[in-house]
């Protein structure tokens, strides 16, 4: 009996101590989620609400702008993930074992654009790359090439949209990488040295195979992040030209809070939703296998 | 930190190249930071002149008097600054009780429940904006600060990061404090909480800066002009018809400095609480 009332206890004590997460979690996180997958099932013209079955996902696969934005996405995702992860792992790897001060110089460097802030630096770029009077555009017109307006010209958008996010954000893997690499056991490359093997060997093969779990780290966290990019789109280009740079997370938006369609971006959501819990579920086995 | 061995002993033409390339980029990398510090110094003209002025050749800070002047950006600046702040110490709070609880008390379900949270932790909630932002005019909190507060404290993030930190505090410490006859709330805030103070140092400042830059929710639920953020603000002087681009410059920057300060003052935290939320090796 004694035993029985102190496994009560010890439920209540718990439950006690995760009551305000919890209470949060379920107002803030589920019950939206599940309110989405409702709502996206419904037509939504002002407090009225029409059940639709699956009429807004039907709609959604006829927009031509929800295919280009589903395009855009995976075309963000691809060329950012692996700019990001190849760019992060060649300065990590050349700085690691170098002096503290130079790399805790090199990380505050590449480190400064995150902390500045995805929406100073698209205002920075914005003006970089104005046709009238940007920086960039002048040393493109004084250089004669075909197209000053990069932001206009829709060869060029994609990859200065791709450049513009990579480059602010690249600084964050760069931390996480030096940090994962200071942490390799130094024996281990002793034994490569006594070998005689080259720097670029040392790195390809004994490094970088080492970092593994910070890369798969790294790069589900930019996906999720790229997945659903909006501050450079709508700051840059608006989603132009003609949607050339239409994101799923922009149509999202428009739908919701320039459109009106609440039923459509929900389903935009719900789709999103899914896709990031599919995504994320190599990180989760992760983490919960070191248990 | 401590000095780490080198790769290879010897100097090799791919390790100074490498170097060398790496440094130029960052300089590279940040000139675009240094074109906006210069550009919101120059005046309406010498900020468009072609070709440019690579130092301002008179400096003033009308941009700078005229943003204060035109927009309410102080008030921008304390909705930042009160967001951002009072998000992070509910979450601290919020969290640390959590990730105790998870770490250190048995209960039914409690596996199942940290499951649930540290799963959610990966979908980020701009995907739910619609149903969030209905949930939030219900609750009368549109063109409220609360309304961007809220909704970024449910989030799992620090229960997850804590609970690393309370697992690695000896259990043997809870014990002596059951023998001193420390109630479970005692032992928690005067014994475990300052062991995980490195963890809750860490958390503070990655939510801070999280939520500062939480763009997308707070252009969505602060509307009017003055429940705006700094970052929605200032984002709208672009779009703004004042065709001066060293007065939008100057508010970029102003944007920008609050960030830069606290990680210039607080690298250290940054580089060890960025890398925690990392998997381990």
């Amino acid at each position: 009996m004694r035993l029985r009332n102190q496994v009560w206890k010890d439920n209540v004590t718990g439950y006690l101590f995760i009551l305000p997460q919890l209470l949060l979690f379920l107002l803030f996180i589920v019950y939206p989620i599940l309110e989405g997958i409702r709502l996206s099932l419904y037509k939504v013209q002002y407090k009225q609400e029409t059940f639709v079955g699956f009429d807004n996902y039907i709609t959604l696969f006829h927009d031509p702008v929800f295919f280009k934005s589903i395009v855009n996405t995976v075309i963000f995702v691809v060329f950012i993930v692996i700019l990001t992860v190849g760019f992060a792992l060649f300065v990590s790897s050349a700085v690691f074992d170098k002096n503290a001060k130079y790399v805790s110089f090199i990380r505050g460097s590449y480190y400064i654009p995150v902390m500045v802030s995805m929406v100073v630096m698209s205002m920075v770029w914005g003006f970089l790359l104005n046709p009238a009077n940007g920086l960039i555009s002048y040393g493109a017109r004084e250089m004669n090439l075909s197209t000053f307006n990069l932001l206009g010209n829709k060869n060029t958008v994609l990859p200065v949209v791709i450049f513009v996010t990579f480059a602010t954000n690249v600084g964050q893997a760069i931390i996480l990488y030096i940090a994962s690499m200071i942490g390799v056991p130094k024996d281990l490359f002793e034994a490569a040295e006594v070998d005689g093997a080259s720097r670029l060997r040392v790195i390809f093969q004994i490094l970088i195979p080492l970092v593994k779990p910070t890369t798969i780290y790294i790069t589900i966290i930019n996906i999720i992040a790229v997945l659903k990019i909006f501050v450079v789109i709508q700051m840059l280009t608006g989603g132009g030209p003609n949607n050339a740079t239409v994101t799923m997370m922009y149509y999202l938006y428009n739908n919701a809070f320039k459109y009106n369609q609440l039923g459509v971006a929900s389903a935009v959501g719900v789709i999103m939703f899914i896709i990031t819990l599919l995504l994320s579920v190599p990180q989760l086995r992760a983490m919960f296998k070191e248990k | 930190m401590q000095q780490q061995a080198k790769l290879t002993r010897k100097r090799e033409a791919y390790d100074v190249v490498s170097n060398i390339a790496i440094c130029l980029i960052a300089i590279l990398n940040l000139f675009p930071l240094y074109w906006l510090f210069t550009s919101s110094l120059k005046n309406s003209s010498d900020v468009i002149k072609m070709p440019p002025d690579w130092w301002p050749k008179t400096f003033t800070l009308d941009n700078y008097t005229e943003v204060f002047h035109n927009q309410p950006a102080l008030r921008w600046t304390f909705n930042s600054l009160y967001v951002a702040g009072l998000t992070t110490v509910l979450v601290v709070i919020a969290s640390s009780m959590a990730a105790y609880a998870f770490s250190k008390l048995r209960f039914k379900g409690r596996n199942v429940i940290f499951i649930i949270f540290v799963s959610s932790m990966m979908v980020p909630k701009e995907v739910m904006i619609v149903p969030l932002f209905q949930l939030t005019q219900q609750l009368g909190l549109v063109n409220s600060l609360y309304g961007m507060i809220w909704p970024n404290v449910a989030i799992a993030f620090g229960v997850f990061l804590l609970k690393g930190f309370f697992d690695s505090a000896p259990d043997a410490l809870r014990e002596a404090a059951r023998i001193d006859g420390a109630g479970e709330v005692r032992t928690f805030v005067q014994v475990l909480l300052p062991i995980v103070k490195p963890g809750i140092g860490a958390l503070f400042i990655l939510n801070f800066v999280q939520v500062w830059n939480d763009y997308l929710w707070q252009l969505v639920v602060g509307q009017e002009k003055n429940s705006k953020t700094l970052m929605v603000g200032i984002a709208t002087l672009m779009q703004d018809l004042n065709p001066n681009f060293a007065y939008k410059m100057a508010g970029a920057t102003i944007a920008a400095v609050p960030m830069l300060l606290i990680f210039i003052l607080f690298q250290q935290y940054f580089t060890r609480g960025i890398s925690i939320g990392a998997v381990k090796e």
